[in-house]
């Protein structure tokens, strides 16, 4: 019996090592990183500094930031000089990073289901739901194709999508203030962000 | 009878001011909402798949997402501020010292709460012919009174994995079409909208047993209060992330407000 078993596992090794070539589903891209985030998070004695570090590269290879900061700032994007782009994307992306290891920080003891997973050509949809102890909630990701990697461009949390928050809130201080502004105002909040973490509880 | 006249002022002038927008207006507000998810099709597109929904909005980048009107800006801005004050200065400590409460228990309260609230869940999922969903909540409702022991736990999602259906009268009202009408803040209640602020009047007025059952008005604020605080206490500080994190948060819980809402409206 256990060797038929051991057969059969054989054969569909050897069956899964032939595949064709392709990309991997994009959940079980977005599974391997937020496994290894929560990993991280899970590992005991880990140096706080180190830690972050971890889940920075776990984060910083799953998302795609221009496609994000293009789609945040919309029509305004295409006003922007190549210069300001650039700037734009690095905030953007340190801001996200500071929000996004916050969050993370505070539900070590979750568990994440994988519900759903919808492909349509280049763009896919998972969702997700984050299950704690005392609370459940749906966090669909948004992915786009590009080499063989499914790189993150919008999260939904509880119908809330990251962008399209982004996206008011930056459009109106682009009105007000211009690009200059915003970058202003971006690169201020990036800055106590970074301060303010080390002194957080813990 | 005290409770009643103070709902039917509330209810009173909600009905007015959508009177007013409805009949008065030559364009309504919501006509003015670019955000197409509440638009009129939205009943006919509840039994599609909302595969292509979900996907549209990629090629949407040049778009500028007005989720909804604010024409009381200033006002809401200061009722903003007037929460934020009341939270960090009343309600965060109350929650604080009501953490003491072991977790289990206050899940369990969140439970008991949930279970008391399924007339307003079902009532309004029959109202938008959602048949299923009415009966998901009806089965819901006998599974966690009996074996879920009055309500304090919900073996209907954690045995049987039914979970609950998120219903109200203001999703209602958007499943018939009608848009969220412009932003509110109120005092102590927070974020809403002319359409959701109706709803909720008329939710608990006709369909929250807390309100509709012949009890003390001290026993229904004290209710509603520790409904609230016992929520609160199982968050972990979302607020204060919103308030650290963005440049302008009144602009992000007004936007997060709307997307939610319209999301729960599509469902």
């Amino acid at each position: 019996m256990k060797k038929i078993t051991s057969t059969i596992v054989g054969i569909l090794l050897i069956l899964g090592l032939n595949a064709p070539i392709h990309a991997a589903a994009p959940t079980d891209q977005l599974k391997k990183s937020l496994d290894g985030v929560i990993d991280v998070l899970r590992e005991q004695g880990l140096d706080r500094e180190v830690r972050r570090e971890k889940i920075r590269v776990l984060f910083r290879e799953r998302f795609d930031f221009k496609v994000m900061s293009r789609r945040v700032l919309a029509r305004n994007w295409k006003e922007a000089t190549p210069d300001i782009q650039d700037r734009f994307v690095i905030l953007f992306a340190d801001l996200l990073e500071a929000t996004y290891i916050g969050r993370i920080e505070e539900y070590s003891d979750e568990r994440v289901d994988y519900i759903k997973e919808r492909i349509k050509e280049k763009r896919a949809i998972i969702n997700t739901m984050i299950v704690t102890k005392s609370v459940e909630i749906p966090i669909n990701y948004k992915l786009t194709l590009t080499g063989d990697k499914w790189l993150v461009y919008d999260v939904v949390i509880e119908e809330v999508s990251l962008v399209r928050s982004f996206r008011s809130s930056y459009s109106e201080i682009v009105k007000k203030e211009g690009f200059e502004g915003l970058l202003a105002k971006m690169e201020d909040k990036a800055e106590e962000l970074k301060s303010t973490d080390g002194k957080k509880k813990k | 009878m005290h409770k009643h006249r103070f709902f039917t002022v509330i209810t009173g002038i909600f009905l007015a001011l959508a009177f007013v927008l409805v009949v008065v207006q030559p364009t309504p507000l919501w006509a003015q909402e670019t955000d197409t998810t509440v638009s009129g099709d939205a009943a006919s597109r509840e039994n599609k798949d909302d595969f292509d929904d979900d996907f549209d909005d990629f090629d949407d980048e040049d778009e500028e997402f007005v989720t909804i009107s604010d024409p009381l800006e200033p006002i809401n801005r200061g009722f903003f501020w007037f929460n934020d004050k009341l939270y960090f200065y009343l309600i965060k400590p109350v929650t604080r010292v009501y953490r003491v409460v072991p977790e289990k228990a206050r899940v369990s309260v969140s439970n008991f709460f949930s279970n008391v609230f399924t007339p307003i869940r079902f009532a309004n999922a029959l109202v938008q012919l959602k048949f299923r969903d009415a009966g998901t909540e009806l089965g819901r409702l006998l599974i966690n009174s009996t074996i879920g022991i009055g309500g304090l736990f919900d073996p209907a999602k954690n045995i049987y994995g039914i979970r609950k259906k998120s219903e109200d009268f203001g999703q209602t009202l958007g499943h018939y079409g009608i848009g969220q009408g412009f932003y509110l803040v109120l005092p102590i209640f927070g974020p809403s909208s002319l359409r959701d602020g109706l709803g909720d009047a008329v939710d608990a007025y006709y369909l929250n047993p807390i309100y509709t059952l012949d009890l003390k008005d001290r026993d229904k604020y004290t209710l509603w209060a520790l409904d609230q605080i016992n929520a609160l206490s199982l968050d972990r500080d979302t607020y204060e992330a919103i308030k650290r994190e963005s440049l302008d948060p009144y602009v992000f819980v007004r936007d997060a407000y709307s997307q939610n809402r319209a999301g729960k409206v599509r469902k």
